[in-house]
């Protein structure tokens, strides 16, 4: 697989705090992928590295397969990026500004601020004063200054921060077309549903290490196994499932119930074993198939998990996803 | 650093953000055309009314008094140019915006240099050609500088105005801030440089003040309408303290434009 981002034992410290651990960050060419973890886990400065803002304390940075920050000015010609939000002149029209930032990036840029425009649905406001421009409109006028670069990579940072669910679905929409195009989008997020519904893979900060990484599908596939089972008696079936040592919880929704095992069980033997206890106990049992975790779900049981055992063993642990 | 079209499209920009800053012009526009107009129009008036008392607008004292109002008035105009120019896409936070594009920092420091040159530039010649205007045109019977004097006196203000206006975003590039650069050099300019030129006791370091060593290269006519000084500095010492202020402005503007954190 190619990566268009690569970082090893990349750390960088400020004092005594390290807002960077040694993050072994790969972003697959082609994807959405959502770099994951609460405000204050230092994806904004592992952003800032990766743009040469910021020079890491250790480690090494390859954007699209060039070495940072040596090769600098010729990665950056192949990327778009926001950090922390899209700041431009007020008192200039979109167009203006983007033709100086296209004065920036090179002869090439200037002849891409229309078709940016157009893409990002403000070619009807490109002549207005960014003072008079919403937030989520100043959001698209950033994407449009990443367009300038023709990017293969873009790196957004909480892209989606203070837009309504309208903007949020626009953005959305606008980032999983620049996927289909064989782009790379990389953006940063504490806003887990956003980047589940954006993201074909992620990569789980908490306290500026990395703690989970990989495609979204084997992300919330791995964890904590669930079983969703329909049966004929569900407060018999309820009972019975709550009593057994390999179950953890048990909830119920409209589809039936939704059996979470103990971490550590496997799933196939303790699902049949479930089964068996409720048909030698009477119950019908009409449907078993695996419960899928959300993002969101996932997200939880890593840091409460990792917060658990830094308080047990006074240590980070990476997990293997 | 970059090929000359790329530093051309730099400048451009920057002379556009400057231009379309309509409080910046139309301060600019006031504090130098503007405040020439309306002191030519007051001495016509003037002079309309009581021609006994009152002289013609122009001729020869007149242009030493206007031009003196000019670098006055004139370099507060270059200050606010320089101070914008050097720190106003920090203030907006568009600075980050140019630099994660890849473009050398440098670069976009030296497109700061020519492009508010050139607005202060033209801002001050309109209004010097309007002095030299109303000098000749207003003159009455009245003595009028020679064409040497008049190109003498013009070139000095392209000397004064260019010196101010380096320096301002020179240092506006290093502070960062607009205000706190507008507020020093005005100050310096206004407040300090005026007492300082008076107190004859300080010899060198008075000849280190960039106002105080500018007008020395001023033509001896127009040298005439400052306020007193008793200095007589050679060449050398005047060229020596005006390229120290520009270097060190500049190139204290341009290391911390290539270092800041952005």
């Amino acid at each position: 697989m190619e990566y268009v981002v690569e970082t090893h034992a990349l750390t960088k410290r400020f004092g005594n705090r390290t807002a960077v651990d040694r993050v072994e960050l790969r972003v697959p060419r082609g994807s959405a992928f959502g770099y994951l973890g609460p405000n204050g886990a230092g994806k904004t400065t592992l952003i800032r590295i990766l743009l040469g803002l910021l020079e890491p304390s250790e480690g090494n940075v390859s954007l699209l397969g060039l070495p940072q920050p040596q090769e600098r000015k010729r990665a950056l010609a192949r990327v778009g990026a926001i950090v922390e939000e899209p700041r431009f002149h007020a008192y200039l029209t979109g167009r203006q500004n983007l033709t100086a930032i296209a004065a920036a990036r090179g002869a090439a840029a200037g002849a891409r601020i229309e078709p940016a425009l157009e893409r990002v649905g403000l070619r009807g406001r490109a002549d207005h004063r960014v003072g008079t421009y919403s937030l989520g409109m100043r959001q698209r006028l950033g994407v449009a200054a990443c367009l300038l670069a023709d990017p293969e990579l873009l790196i957004l940072d909480e892209p989606m921060n203070g837009l309504d669910p309208g903007g949020m679905h626009e953005l959305r929409e606008l980032l999983r077309s620049f996927v289909d195009e064989g782009r790379t989008v990389v953006l940063s997020s504490h806003l887990l549903d956003e980047v589940e519904r954006t993201c074909d893979a992620v990569a789980i900060v908490d306290r500026g290490r990395i703690v989970a990484q990989g495609s979204l599908a084997h992300l919330t596939a791995s964890g904590t196994r669930r079983v969703r089972l329909a049966t004929g008696d569900e407060v018999r079936a309820h009972k019975l499932l709550a009593a057994a040592h390999e179950v953890r919880e048990v909830a119920r929704d409209e589809r039936g119930l939704i059996v979470t095992l103990q971490h550590g069980a496997a799933a196939g033997p303790a699902t049949a074993r479930l089964v068996q206890r409720l048909v030698a106990a009477g119950v019908a049992v009409y449907r078993v198939e695996p419960g899928e975790a959300t993002l969101e779900q996932r997200f939880h049981e890593i840091t409460a998990r990792l917060g658990h055992e830094r308080d047990e063993e006074g240590e980070r642990d990476v997990l293997a996803v | 650093m970059c090929s000359p079209s790329d530093a051309l499209r730099l400048v451009r920009a920057e002379i556009v953000k400057l231009v379309t800053r309509r409080g910046l012009v139309a301060a600019a526009v006031l504090l130098t055309i503007g405040t020439t107009v309306v002191a030519y129009a007051i001495l016509e008036l003037l002079h309309l009314g009581d021609p006994a008392k009152h002289g013609p607008a122009g001729g020869t004292q007149n242009f030493v008094n206007a031009t003196w109002l000019l670098t006055q008035l004139g370099s507060i105009a270059v200050i606010l140019l320089g101070a914008t120019a050097g720190a106003g896409d920090l203030g907006a936070g568009f600075f980050r915006m140019l630099v994660v594009t890849g473009r050398s920092r440098l670069a976009l420091f030296a497109a700061r240099l020519p492009s508010g040159l050139a607005v202060a530039l033209v801002l001050s010649a309109a209004e010097f050609a309007l002095v030299a205007a109303a000098t000749v045109l207003l003159a009455g019977g009245k003595a009028t500088p020679s064409p040497a004097l008049l190109v003498q006196s013009g070139l000095w203000i392209v000397a004064y105005m260019s010196v101010v206006y380096l320096v301002a975003v020179g240092l506006a590039s290093l502070l960062g801030s607009r205000s706190t650069t507008i507020a020093l050099l005005v100050g310096l300019q206004l407040a300090v440089t005026p007492v300082l030129q008076e107190v004859h006791g300080l010899h060198v370091p008075r000849e280190l003040v960039l106002g105080v060593a500018v007008w020395q290269l001023a033509p001896r006519v127009v040298q005439a309408g400052a306020p007193r000084s008793d200095l007589a500095m050679s060449q050398g010492a005047i060229a020596a303290v005006l390229v120290g202020w520009v270097a060190a402005a500049v190139v204290a503007g341009a290391w911390k434009t290539i270092t800041r954190e952005a």
